[in-house]
């Protein structure tokens, strides 16, 4: 019960000034999804379906794919930066990955969107290098390029932590594994990534939830419809000035993200008990 | 948390407030909007009034920037706050209506001398609201096409001909759509305006009727397959940046962005605009003056300066390329010929005159927006 | 043994290049944005370069330098007062028992998973009754709470991670729990620690609309340059300020990675 206790208040600080200073304010909101006229209704969420649920089914498609390819590129890269035996390469790797978490969204959709573009500076440097001819250019500026600029921004944030798992994990097997001659790889699956599958889950569920809600890149990158929910919710607030259904749709794409979290929190869970 | 709060509140003492004198500018709007009530009015204010300090906030471009603008003003007014932390706000049009409404915003425009000078109905009513009085024109804003009259040499004059030249050359023509910015909205509209089979001068004066938006079915339809064949682009700022690419040749932009763009070396200078008959709407961004601002008078000054006819023309004009919010006539005596022919060096007054059309009203607007998202985004 | 090392040169060279390809490639084009004075099709790099815009993000009334300062302490705030909730909030959640642990940990979540433009009139309003609004102690909060999300939850993963053997075995020979933690737990989890403190000030560096509600017009940050001119399309004074905010955000990530090698590798190897 003590202990109970001294958690509880340990918690306590973090917790009052989420609720005080996020979750108070952010109940008119949530009710406010539910007002219609003057009274209590559906009629903003079945509004939202009737009208988002393309855009809905595309948002949570194109931050999966991203989250699956910034989980894959963060275990390729941190894995090389524990095991990698060429130091040289290990230090270039670990010098070069980072950059791209220090650019803030709105410039990496400003930086991809010109870069991406059909006549954009890769396909100028492609097609003057000779790789490409100018017929066989084509633009990112759709759904690829959403993902692209995901995948770009968030896989030095995932690897970061990853990495950092990696190295503080015990040595002894992995050296007793490369002693018994298992290759990087095997090791990098079988030994290292379940050891930091924690961190790494978290890493990804906390770039989900990130990816989930930024409006710059969509609105900058992606000109084709479906687009993504933050967009949506930006033009109900800004062309109708229609808080209801921005809010309906701010609740949907909460309890999406809540719904991947809770994959997250049952296997703490499970691992605790 | 008691304490948390205190010594919070005590940092907060510590910041800087705002001391006498300092006049504090909101406006919505490009980069430009800052730069010009930095480099150009805020130091011209200062000198004339001295003591005094122009602070201005940039709150980002299009309607996310002046809706950022009234929700700020409803914080402040739901949270009774007496004195409020703006003294002038430049907002879009289509925002002076509801602000007016609210009862956030000060009558003035008796007050200064520049009010008799502003003869378009734009100041009296903005998108079918009643904004008489409350509201100056900073300047007005048109929309038109941009194009590279290198690729194109005699571009189309009319919305059916930009149909044919489109079905021509696919994927040559491009616009944001509707979530992007008004650029896309406002070729929308254009195209209602064009091929509704409603009377569109009801749509731009009213009254809202029902029955009005029934009649739009045809032209989505044909908009839909319009839509196909072009490119869309991202944002008002996509449409001119994929124009710079060369990736399209053609696309609806806003006439101030596209002079700034030019400006700033982003479009080649041999570029040029053209207003599709039956025209495309413009609307003016207003200054606006809250009525709870802390230095009334003060904003009251600012914006007869602003709207005055030398700072229209030098400002508004010349500088800018923009098109005077006051009374055309009482800016061109300040001005050269040079600077004025500038101004109309792509499209003429005359295009102006019969071209240039307002948006929908509010209701009409709203209802083409959600038909928009029903036919052709689907 | 020196033919099979010779061979592997080659695939790391490529891949290793073909990173730096898409990690600097769109860097470049942000770096030759700053200097661009005319650049368009069918040019495919810069057709005049210059300095023209850098004078307009410097120019005096600009603030620039004056923004990037609030900008570093508004995020130097942020971290230390993140960290000081998330550290024995992470460590309860990790080790003690602690009921509705699950929702707790969903609620730190919340600030980033709801999209949080409409949220933020409401906050803006309950702050100007408190009188936080255009405070640095405001737009320090509002930051925390999304900061929080990273802090908490990273700092719940490093706990969990640190085995609770080396602690239990540190109280075994006589140490306090206080001590235990100082000693043990904490630096164990420190590499955690550090890397989520780089991300609330990331976070917090790149905040745009709760410093507009909370902060405008008397606190201003570097954002609310970057804001008006990244959408608006803007690219060279946006590129410019982005390369401001670099600074500060590089110069924290070597400090924090200066604080972990003294500190914690010394440990690592007891």
């Amino acid at each position: 019960m003590q202990t109970r206790f001294l958690a509880l208040l340990l918690v306590l600080p973090a917790l009052i000034m989420i609720v005080l200073f996020f979750i108070v304010p952010l109940f008119a909101s949530i009710l406010g999804a539910f007002e219609v006229g003057d009274s209590f209704g559906l009629g903003n969420f079945s509004k939202s379906f009737d009208l988002y649920s393309k855009d809905m089914i595309f948002t949570v498609v194109i931050v999966s794919i991203s989250t699956v390819l910034i989980g894959l590129l963060s275990i390729a890269i941190g894995g090389y930066l524990t095991l990698g035996e060429n130091p040289r390469s290990v230090a270039i790797l670990r010098w070069l990955y980072r950059w791209p978490m220090f650019i803030p969204f709105i410039v990496v959709g400003q930086v991809l969107r010109t870069f991406l573009a059909k006549n954009g500076l890769m396909n100028n440097i492609l097609v003057s290098l000779g790789i490409l001819t100018p017929l066989q250019t084509t633009g990112f500026l759709d759904w690829r390029g959403i993902v692209i600029a995901f995948v770009w921004k968030q896989t030095p944030f995932v690897t970061l932590l990853v990495a950092g798992a990696m190295a503080s994990l015990d040595r002894s097997t992995i050296e007793a594994a490369r002693n018994l001659g298992a290759s990087r790889l095997r090791i990098l699956i079988e030994i290292v990534v379940p050891q930091i599958s924690g961190t790494l889950l978290v890493g990804l569920i906390l770039s989900f939830v990130t990816m989930m809600s930024v409006l710059s890149v969509p609105l900058m990158i992606n000109a084709q419809s479906p687009t993504m929910l933050t967009a949506d919710i930006a033009f109900r607030i800004n062309a109708h000035g229609d808080y209801g259904v921005a809010n309906a749709l701010g609740v949907i794409s909460l309890l999406l993200t809540a719904g991947v979290a809770l994959i997250y929190l049952r296997q703490t869970m499970k691992d605790r008990l | 948390m008691k304490t948390l709060l205190q010594a919070s509140l005590i940092l907060g003492l510590a910041a800087t407030p705002a001391a006498a004198g300092d006049l504090t500018v909101l406006t919505a709007g490009d980069q430009n909007m800052v730069d010009y009530i930095n480099d150009y009015l805020g130091p011209l204010f200062e000198k004339e009034n001295p003591g005094t300090t122009v602070r201005v906030v940039g709150t980002g471009p299009g309607d996310a920037g002046s809706q950022k603008i009234v929700e700020r003003f409803d914080a402040q007014a739901k949270a009774n706050v007496d004195k409020w932390d703006a003294d002038v706000a430049v907002v879009h049009e289509k925002f002076a209506g509801p602000l007016v409404k609210d009862g956030y915003l000060e009558s003035y425009r008796s007050k200064i001398p520049s009010g008799e000078m502003v003869t378009s109905e734009k100041a009296k009513m903005a998108l079918g609201a009643n904004v008489d009085g409350y509201v100056m024109p900073m300047f007005s804003s048109q929309t038109a096409i941009a194009y590279n009259p290198a690729l194109i040499p005699n571009p189309p004059k009319s919305y059916e001909e930009l149909v044919a030249w489109a079905k021509q050359n696919p994927k040559q023509f491009g616009y944001n759509g509707i979530k992007g910015g008004a650029s896309g909205v406002s070729f929308v509209m254009g195209w209602i305006y064009a091929f509704g089979d409603g009377d569109a001068n009801k749509l731009m004066n009213g009254p809202f009727e029902e029955a009005e938006t029934k009649k739009w079915d045809k032209a989505f339809a044909s908009l839909k397959d319009f839509t196909t064949n072009a490119t869309l682009t991202p944002g008002n700022a996509g449409t001119l940046d994929m124009l710079s690419r060369g990736e399209i040749a053609m696309g609806p932009v806003w006439v101030d962005m596209f002079y700034s763009w030019q400006a700033d070396g982003k479009l080649p200078p041999e570029m040029k605009l053209f207003l599709p008959a039956p025209g495309m709407p413009g609307q003016p961004m207003h200054y606006v003056i809250p009525s709870k601002s802390p230095n009334t008078e003060l904003a009251e000054k600012f914006v007869a300066l602003a709207t005055s006819p030398k700072v229209q023309a030098d400002g508004i004009v010349k500088r800018f390329n923009w098109y005077p919010g006051i009374d055309a006539k009482f800016v061109q005596p300040e001005l050269d010929k040079a600077s004025w022919d500038k101004l109309f060096v792509d499209i003429s007054p005359a295009d102006l005159a019969t071209k240039a059309k307002p948006f929908p009203i509010a209701p009409y607007n709203s209802a083409i927006l959600e038909a928009y998202e029903k036919n052709v985004a689907n | 043994m020196t033919a099979h090392i010779d061979l592997w040169w080659l695939p790391r060279a490529f891949i290793l290049g073909l990173l730096a390809f898409i990690i600097f490639g769109p860097l470049t084009n942000l770096l030759l944005w700053t200097v661009a004075e005319k650049w368009y099709f069918p040019h495919m790099l810069p057709l005049e370069y210059g300095f023209t815009f850098w004078q307009r993000v410097f120019s005096p009334r600009g603030n620039a330098m004056a923004s990037l300062m609030t900008s570093i302490v508004v995020a130097t705030l942020t971290v230390i007062a993140s960290l000081v909730l998330a550290i024995p909030a992470g460590y309860a959640l990790s080790r003690l028992k602690l009921p509705f642990r699950g929702l707790i940990l969903l609620a730190f979540l919340i600030p980033q998973a709801f999209p949080n433009l409409p949220v933020y009139v409401n906050i803006a309003r309950f702050f100007y009754e408190i009188g936080l609004n255009g405070t640095i102690a405001g737009v320090v909060m509002v930051h925390v709470t999304h900061g929080l999300v990273y802090a908490v939850w990273i700092a719940t993963a490093a706990f969990s991670a640190v085995d609770i053997d080396l602690e239990e075995a540190a109280r075994s020979i006589g140490a306090g729990p206080l001590r235990a933690f100082r000693d043990v737990t904490l630096p164990l989890a420190a590499p955690g620690l550090m890397a989520s403190a780089i991300f609330v000030f990331l976070e917090s560096l790149d905040e745009f609309t709760g410093s507009y509600f909370v902060g405008a017009p008397v606190v201003n940050t570097l954002p609310l340059l970057l804001y008006t001119a990244g959408s608006g399309g803007n690219y060279q004074i946006a590129s410019i300020t982005a390369l401001l905010l670099l600074v500060p955000s590089i110069g924290f990530m070597l400090v924090v990675e200066r604080f972990l090698r003294a500190d914690v590798l010394s440990k690592v190897g007891h």
